[in-house]
């Protein structure tokens, strides 16, 4: 650090005066180590007369005494010292009109220390720079989770979390309510590492349900896995490439923004949690860009979703699903296997898997998106379009309970959304559309599994509308606090009828939701967010969906 | 495998054409200077970091973090008031929203006593909220720590 800021110069000035006092604070808080050294025993003071915390008043007292003296001389020198700056340092402006890695390290540690590099020529700046330093000392602006300076330059690690408790209806026990909390629901660590100004690693680490661990005395039953990783290659405004890795499709809003502080309720909205199979993420690559001001683009080729959801070991090793027939269920040793797709829930199970070179086809899918933000005649409105495509879901060796060998089959996902925080009032609305079609559903799995509740139609659709207020709270323990009430209604139809397939006919209705979503998120800060929902779940089949929930949960993100 | 060579390979041409011609910098500093004060020649007051414009006014240079990296970012200061805030370089892949004109107008004429309070006087960003907040944080700041030079 000291080299490179010897290297750049003056450019983060600072004044000397604070080094000075913090250098003689630091010699005397190590004032107990001394104490011990026959040669400084000389120079203290009584031990018994003056303490530590007597002498850190006094330098506080002193260091006050110097700023005013300061403030004093920079009123009488300022008018005379500035122009003598410019010629001693108008020079060096042309090399640090291009601000790269260094400056911004610079003006990192500038912002991180209190007392950044002392500069002696430099009298007259010394207020200016030390009043800048101190505000932008700020510990939020730390690259390593928000708490400290990052040790490599262009390094940095965020991370977010969320924490879910609360009372649900089990449907598997009738509709009993039950309390529970899923202490460490996820926890996400963000590194993100500049190797160049241009070239940038990103990934997520995540642990769900608090980590994995199957001991008895563990009590755990979670994953670690890594939702993101890829390096992007920013090669010009319209155009840039983010190489091949682990990605999150560019479907919706919440998929690639799903931080618990970008939505309100506890769980996910709930087109997230099937329809649009969030967390969606792939291996893929893409490019994307800007084409024009508030007009962005995303186009990713990656995996193709798999019609395929039973356990992992039920992959064969030549990539196919068990081969045969009957209804012995695969884990069993059969040849049955749960379906990727289904009338029940959705997309929930066909994400393909991320490693090891277990895809079960060769397929690939394409996706886009188009944001727009900020028009002209509607600023605080924002707004996507996005859509799927892969000519194939069925995995190799694809067969119904019967033996019969099921086909291709594609899918096509559109979705549009919009936010739109009406500008210089708390209100907030939100609204998106998904609408799923299958090229041929008489080769889904669910359509050929014996079981006649989860067959899918010839398309999947939902909407969903939500309405917040955003009403401040006022300064709570040193911060501005938000509440955000809201309300949010879905529809969705996962079985819209015209089932083909070798399956009986006979859905429930379970697949026709209605879910009502009323709570509240408290923001203590941007960063931080407690939130309570109430959600009623109504589907049309003939118990009901018995899925209602009255949750509280914790988010973060920094 | 040979799908994805396939797919990646004209993009990896590209980029190895096109990579060193650009950086993610938009504006260099004194191309923001010129936008911020047209026709003013510069003193720099604080070296890298603060410049005096001729024709009255001051020019700050900082840095905030976005989500995980830096935006350089401008403040053009005229009698206490902003008088134009520029975005120089953004290195992030989402968030880029905050380069839109119209969001950064938001702050021309704000002083030091402006709330400068992302959801109240600023707009949020929607899928840019971090980076949003940040650079409101970061004029804020500016606006405190140089509102009053002249």
């Amino acid at each position: 650090m000291t080299v490179e800021m010897n290297a750049s110069g003056r450019r983060f000035a600072a004044p000397l005066l604070p080094l000075v006092v913090a250098a003689v604070s630091i010699l005397a808080m190590s004032e107990p180590a001394l104490a011990g050294d026959g040669d400084a025993v000389s120079a203290q003071p009584a031990p018994n007369n003056v303490t530590n915390r007597e002498l850190l008043k006094k330098l506080d007292a002193m260091e006050q005494r110097i700023k005013s003296l300061e403030a004093r001389l920079k009123q009488k020198d300022a008018p005379s010292s500035e122009p003598k700056e410019s010629a001693a340092t108008g020079s060096d402006a042309k090399a640090r009109s291009k601000p790269n890695k260094a400056v911004a390290q610079g003006a990192a540690v500038a912002k991180g220390a209190t007392a950044s590099i002392a500069s002696s020529d430099q009298p007259a700046n010394a207020e200016q720079t030390g009043k800048a330093a101190a505000p932008a000392g700020k510990p939020g602006d730390k690259a390593i989770l928000g708490l400290v300076d990052s040790p490599v330059p262009g390094l940095a690690i965020g991370a977010y979390g969320e924490v879910h408790f609360g009372a649900m209806q089990n449907p598997a026990a009738g509709g009993q309510w039950q309390l529970g909390s899923d202490a460490a629901r996820r926890f996400v660590l963000l590194p993100t590492y500049d190797i160049t100004d241009n070239i940038i690693f990103n990934a997520e680490i995540e642990f769900e349900h608090a980590g994995s661990g199957f001991d008895n005395d563990d009590k755990l039953h979670g994953t670690a896995e890594i939702e993101q990783l890829w390096i992007d290659f920013k090669i010009s405004d319209p155009f840039n490439w983010r190489a091949p890795g682990i990605d999150l499709v560019p479907i919706g809003y919440i998929n690639q923004h799903h931080e618990p502080t970008e939505f309100y309720s506890v769980l996910r909205p709930d087109l997230y949690n099937g329809l649009i199979p969030s967390t969606w993420k792939v291996p893929a690559t893409s490019v994307y860009g800007t084409i024009a001001d508030g007009v962005r683009y995303q186009v990713m080729l990656s995996a193709a979703q798999e019609d395929f959801g039973d356990s992992f070991d039920c992959r064969t090793a030549a990539n196919t699903v068990p081969p045969g027939s009957g209804t012995t269920p695969c884990t069993a040793g059969g040849a049955a296997y749960f379906p990727g797709i289904d009338g029940l829930n959705a997309l929930t199970f066909s994400n393909p898997p991320l490693g090891d070179f277990r895809q079960l086809s060769n397929s690939l899918a394409v996706s886009g998106r188009l944001d727009f933000m900020e028009p002209a005649a509607l600023p605080g409105l924002a707004w996507s379009m996005s859509a799927y495509y892969t000519p194939n879901t069925t995995p190799r060796g694809a067969h119904g309970d019967l033996g019969n060998l099921l086909g291709p089959s594609s899918l096509t996902m559109f979705d549009a959304e919009f936010r739109y925080r009406v500008p210089d009032t708390g209100w907030e609305f939100r609204g998106e559309g998904v609408y799923v079609t299958f090229g041929n559903p008489a080769n889904l799995r669910a359509n050929n599994d014996s079981d006649p509740t989860d067959n899918v139609g010839k398309a999947m659709y939902g909407a969903a509308a939500e309405v917040a207020y955003h009403f401040p709270l006022g300064t709570i323990l040193h911060s501005e606090w938000e509440a955000v009430p809201f309300y949010r209604y879905t529809y969705e139809d996962l079985q819209t009828g015209g089932f083909a397939g070798t399956d009986l006919n006979t859905p429930t209705g379970a697949g026709q939701l209605q879910f009502h979503s009323v709570g509240v998120a408290v923001f203590p800060s941007p960063n931080l967010v407690l939130k309570a929902t109430y959600q009623k779940v109504i589907n049309r089949a003939p118990g009901g969906a018995q899925s209602d929930s009255a949750l509280g949960g914790v988010g973060f993100f920094f | 495998m040979t799908e994805w060579i396939r797919w990646t390979a004209p993009a990896a041409v590209v980029i190895s054409v096109a990579a060193p011609a650009y950086a993610v910098q938009y504006l260099t500093v004194e191309e923001a200077q010129k936008l911020a004060f047209p026709s003013a020649h510069f003193t720099e007051i604080e070296a890298g970091r603060v410049w005096k414009a001729s024709t009255g006014g001051i020019f700050v240079f900082d840095h905030v973090i976005g989500k995980h990296l830096y935006i350089d970012y401008a403040v053009a200061i005229e009698g206490g008031h902003v008088r134009r805030v520029d975005i120089l370089a953004y290195r992030e892949s989402y968030g880029g929203e905050i380069r839109s004109p119209s969001w950064l107008a938001q702050f021309v004429g704000k002083t030091a006593a402006s709330p400068l309070h992302v959801g109240g006087d600023i707009r949020n960003i929607s899928g840019a909220t971090l980076s949003s907040l940040h650079v409101t944080e970061g004029v804020k700041r500016v606006l405190a720590a140089y509102g009053q030079l002249r």
